[in-house]
C-alpha cells in the first residue's frame, strides 16, 4: 500500500510540474544596445507585403546602416492585438510593427508607439493618406504612419458567370447571387465570420456601427432600422446564396474560388495574385483555370451607378516605444514609406500610403475597381476601445448566429448592447 | 497569467521543527536541502501570485504596462467580477464541463487499464505505444489536427458520416452550437488525458497481490464484485489523486478551448474560466479585472488542492 501511494503521489507531482512548465516563452533575442551593430526587428502581418518589398527593405536598410541587420518577422492577423500588447510592453519588443488601421488607436492611446512628429515630413507629410494619418494620431501627436490601403471588390470568373449580367445595384447583387447558387457552387462565398463584407449592407441601408452622442457616450446602430435591413440582406445572402461554413472566417479565400465553389467572391483586391498564382505554387492558385478569365467590379450601391460604402482596409506602421534603437527603427520606417518601397506596394495593387504614388498602380480592372470602391470607404468608430470590440469578436459572434438563421432583431439588439458596454465602459 | 500560478500542491510538506528544540546543524540540514526547490517555487509560483494579488486591487490597463502609475481601487475589481452575470455563466459552464470530462476520463481510463491487464504482450505493447503517442503530442499540435478532422468543409468526420449514412454531412459545422462545441472539446481533452490515467491505474492494478484476487474468486466473488470489492479499494488513493488532478487540469483548460474558438464556434457562448481570464486580460487589456477573476479562480483551485493534500497526508499518517 505504502509503495503504491508513494508512487502515485510522486508521479502526480512530477506531472503537475511538467504540466506547469509547458508554457515556456519563445527565446529572447539578443538585446544588442547601441546604434552600431544593432538588430532591428520588423513585424509584418500576414502575407500581404510582397517579397520584393521585403528584400528591398532589408538590403536598403543594411546598406544605409553598415553593421546593423534588419529581420522581418511575419505575424498572423489572428490575435494580433493580444500579441502586440505583450510584445510591445516587454523588454524584448520588436522595433517596427505593422498594425491594422482599426487597431492603431488601441496602442497610440496607451503610449505603445514612439511619436513620429519629428520625421513626419520625411515620411511623406501631407502626401500621406489622410484617413490613415487620422487613425495613427492620438491627441494631436502622430504615432503610426499609413502603410497601405485596400478595399474589397467582387471577383468572378467569366467561364462561371457566363451570360448573366453583372449586377448594378446592391439588391440586384443579392438577387443574382441567390439565383446562381447550386448545391455545389455558392452564388456568393460568404462565411459566417466575414464581418468586413457584412458592413457595406448595414451602411448602404442607412445603418451604422456606432456613433458618439452629444455627451460623448457611444450609441451602436446595428439595431437601427437601417442596420436591421442590412443584416437581413446579410442573412439572406448567407443562408440562400452561400454554401460557405456558417462559422468560417475570411482567411484563404482563393481556395474556394479556385475549387470552383463560388461564382462571386468579395475579397481584398490584392487577392487576385493569390488566385492567379500557378497551381503548383507554394500557396497554390489557379492561373490556368478559374483565374484565367478573372474579372472584378466594385460592390454596387443602393442606386445604380454608385458604389457601395465599403470597409476601408489597410495597415499602419509604427515604431515601438520600448525599441532599443528608436532612431534606427525610425530609419527603417522611413524606408518603408519611401517612394521606392511604396512604389513596389503600388505595383502589387496595394493602394500606397503616399497619394502621389497612386499613378504607379497597375492599370487593370482590379485596381480600378478597387480605387472606385476605396473612394467610398468607411472606417470603424474612432475610439481606442474599438480594438476591444474586435478582440472580443462580438460582431463575428453575432453574424455567425445570423448565418444560422437566428432572429435578426434580437441578435442586433444584443450586439448593440455589447458594443455600447465596451465603448462606454 | 493564472495558468502558470495555479499551485501544484507541493506533495511533500517539510516537517515543521518544534519551537522548543534548539537549532542544530542536524536540524538545518533538511532546510538546506530544501532551499533550491523552495527558491524555484518562490520565483516561479510565489512572485506571480503576489503580483496577481497586487494587480487585482489596482486599475491596471494597457497604459500601465508602460509605466503609467496604477491607481489603487480596493475591492472594486472583485465587486465588478462577482456582480457580472457573464462571470457566473462562465464559471458554471467551466464546472459542468469539468465534471463531464473528469467522469469520462476516469471511466474510460479505468477500462483501458483493465484492458491492459488482460491483453497479451504484443497487443499491450501496441496499445501502450498508442497511448504514449497520444500523451506525448503537444496540445496545440493535437488541436490543429483535431480541428482538421472536424473541419466543416474538408473534415474527415463529415466525409465518413456522408459515406456511411448516405445523408449529406458535408458543410456540417461541429463547433457552431455550444453543445456540439463542448462535445468535440471534451473528446479531445479526454483523449489527451486518458493515457496518464490508464497508465497510473494499470501500475496500481498490477501491484495488487494475485492471491487476494484468487482468494476472492475462490470465495465465489464475480468479476464485478472483485473489481469493486478488491481492486478499487486497493487503489483508492490513486483514484483520489487522479480525480483531483483531473479536476484541476480540466478546470484550467485553456489551449484546447482557445484553439477551437479560433477554428469556429461562438466565443461568447464557449469561453471557460481560463479563456475568459485571457480575454479580459490579454485581449482587452483589463489586467486588474482579469487578476481579480484569477484570484477567485485560484481560491477555488486551492480548495480542491487542499482536499487532495489533506487526503494524502492523512493516508500517510495511518
Amino acid at each position: 500500500m505504502k509503495i503504491l501511494r508513494f508512487g502515485a503521489v510522486g508521479l502526480a507531482a512530477a506531472l503537475t510540474l511538467t504540466a506547469c512548465s509547458g508554457g515556456g516563452d519563445a527565446g529572447t533575442g539578443d538585446a544588442t544596445g547601441g546604434a552600431q551593430g544593432a538588430e532591428i526587428r520588423v513585424w509584418l502581418v500576414g502575407t500581404d507585403t510582397p517579397d520584393e518589398a521585403r528584400e528591398y527593405l532589408k538590403s536598403t536598410f543594411e546598406e544605409e546602416n553598415p553593421g546593423s541587420t534588419l529581420t522581418i518577422e511575419e505575424q498572423s492577423w489572428t490575435g494580433l492585438v493580444d500579441k502586440l500588447t505583450t510584445a510591445l510592453s516587454s523588454s524584448d519588443s520588436p522595433d517596427v510593427v505593422e498594425v491594422g488601421n482599426t487597431q492603431a488607436a488601441t496602442f497610440t492611446s496607451a503610449g505603445y508607439f514612439a511619436p513620429l512628429d519629428d520625421i513626419a515630413q520625411d515620411l511623406g507629410g501631407d502626401d500621406l493618406l489622410p484617413g490613415f494619418v487620422k487613425a495613427g494620431t492620438w491627441e494631436d501627436t502622430f504615432y503610426a504612419a499609413p502603410y497601405y490601403a485596400g478595399s474589397r471588390i467582387v471577383f468572378y470568373s467569366e467561364q462561371v458567370l457566363g451570360s448573366t449580367p453583372v449586377p448594378t445595384t446592391l439588391d440586384e447583387y443579392v438577387a443574382t447571387a441567390t439565383s446562381l447558387r447550386t448545391a455545389d457552387r455558392s452564388g456568393l462565398w460568404f462565411p459566417g465570420q466575414d464581418w468586413y463584407n457584412a458592413l457595406p449592407f448595414v451602411w448602404e441601408n442607412g445603418g451604422f456601427i456606432a456613433e458618439p452622442g452629444d455627451d460623448g457616450t457611444w450609441e451602436a446602430g446595428f439595431s437601427s432600422p437601417g442596420g436591421i435591413a442590412g443584416l437581413r440582406q446579410v442573412q439572406d445572402l448567407m443562408t440562400n446564396a452561400s454554401n460557405a461554413p456558417k462559422d468560417g472566417d475570411e482567411a484563404e479565400l482563393q481556395v474556394p474560388f479556385c475549387a470552383g465553389q463560388t461564382t462571386f467572391l468579395s475579397a481584398p483586391n490584392w487577392i487576385r495574385w493569390s488566385i492567379q498564382a500557378p497551381a503548383d505554387a507554394e500557396t497554390p492558385g489557379c492561373a490556368d483555370t478559374f483565374g484565367a478569365d478573372l474579372h472584378a467590379f466594385p460592390l454596387p450601391g443602393a442606386t445604380a451607378g454608385e458604389t457601395a460604402k465599403v470597409f476601408a482596409g489597410g495597415s499602419n506602421v509604427a515604431v515601438a516605444t520600448r525599441s532599443a534603437n528608436v532612431d534606427l527603427a525610425k530609419k527603417a520606417l522611413t524606408i518603408m514609406l519611401s517612394e521606392e518601397y511604396q512604389t513596389i506596394l503600388a505595383e502589387n495593387s496595394m493602394i500606397p500610403a503616399r497619394i502621389s504614388l497612386a499613378s504607379a498602380l497597375p492599370d487593370d480592372e482590379f485596381t480600378q475597381a478597387s480605387a472606385a470602391a476605396a473612394a467610398n470607404a468607411e472606417l470603424t468608430p474612432a475610439t481606442p476601445k474599438w480594438g476591444d470590440v474586435e478582440a472580443q469578436k462580438v460582431i463575428q459572434d453575432a453574424l455567425v448566429q445570423i448565418a444560422q438563421g437566428g432572429d435578426v432583431e434580437t441578435i442586433a439588439a444584443e450586439l448593440d448592447a455589447t458594443i455600447e458596454s465596451i465603448l462606454n465602459g | 497569467m493564472s495558468s502558470t500560478t495555479l499551485p501544484a500542491a507541493p506533495p511533500s510538506a517539510a516537517p515543521v521543527p518544534r519551537a522548543t528544540r534548539a537549532i542544530t546543524p542536524a536540524r538545518l540540514l533538511p532546510w538546506l536541502l530544501l532551499t533550491p526547490s523552495l527558491v524555484v517555487l518562490v520565483v516561479v509560483t510565489g512572485y506571480p501570485l503576489v503580483r496577481m494579488l497586487w494587480l487585482s486591487v489596482h486599475e491596471y490597463e494597457r497604459a500601465q504596462l508602460l509605466g503609467v502609475p496604477a491607481p489603487f481601487v480596493g475591492l472594486d475589481n472583485y465587486v465588478a467580477t462577482l456582480t457580472d452575470a457573464r462571470f457566473w455563466a462562465v464559471t458554471a459552464r467551466s464546472f459542468a464541463f469539468m465534471l463531464v470530462c473528469v467522469t469520462l476520463t476516469i471511466t474510460v481510463g479505468t477500462l483501458v487499464a483493465l484492458l491492459l491487464m488482460r491483453l497479451g504482450r504484443v497487443m499491450r505493447l501496441v496499445l501502450s505505444i498508442g497511448l504514449l503517442l497520444a500523451w506525448a503530442m503537444p496540445p496545440l499540435a493535437a488541436m490543429l489536427v483535431w480541428g482538421w478532422i472536424f473541419d466543416t468543409q474538408y473534415g474527415v468526420v463529415n466525409h465518413l458520416l456522408t459515406s456511411l449514412t448516405g445523408a449529406d454531412w458535408m458543410g456540417h459545422s461541429w463547433l457552431i452550437s455550444p453543445l456540439s462545441f463542448f462535445t468535440v472539446a471534451a473528446l479531445v481533452i479526454v483523449w489527451g488525458a486518458i493515457p496518464f490515467v490508464a497508465f497510473t491505474l494499470y501500475a496500481g492494478f498490477t501491484q495488487i497481490p494475485g492471491e487476494v484476487l484468487e482468494a476472492a474468486q475462490l470465495d465465489g466473488a464475480s468479476a464485478r464484485q472483485r473489481f469493486f470489492g478488491v481492486q478499487v479499494p486497493y487503489v483508492r488513493t490513486i483514484y483520489v489523486v487522479l480525480i483531483v488532478l483531473s479536476m484541476i487540469w480540466d478546470l484550467k483548460v485553456f489551449t484546447q478551448i482557445f484553439v477551437l474558438q479560433g477554428i469556429g464556434g461562438v466565443k461568447s457562448q464557449t469561453s471557460t474560466l481560463g479563456v475568459y481570464i485571457y480575454e479580459m486580460g490579454m485581449a482587452q487589456g483589463h489586467y486588474g479585472a482579469a487578476s481579480a477573476i484569477a484570484v477567485i479562480f485560484t481560491i477555488i483551485m486551492l480548495a480542491i488542492s487542499a482536499y487532495y493534500v489533506r487526503a494524502t497526508i492523512t493516508e500517510e499518517q495511518l
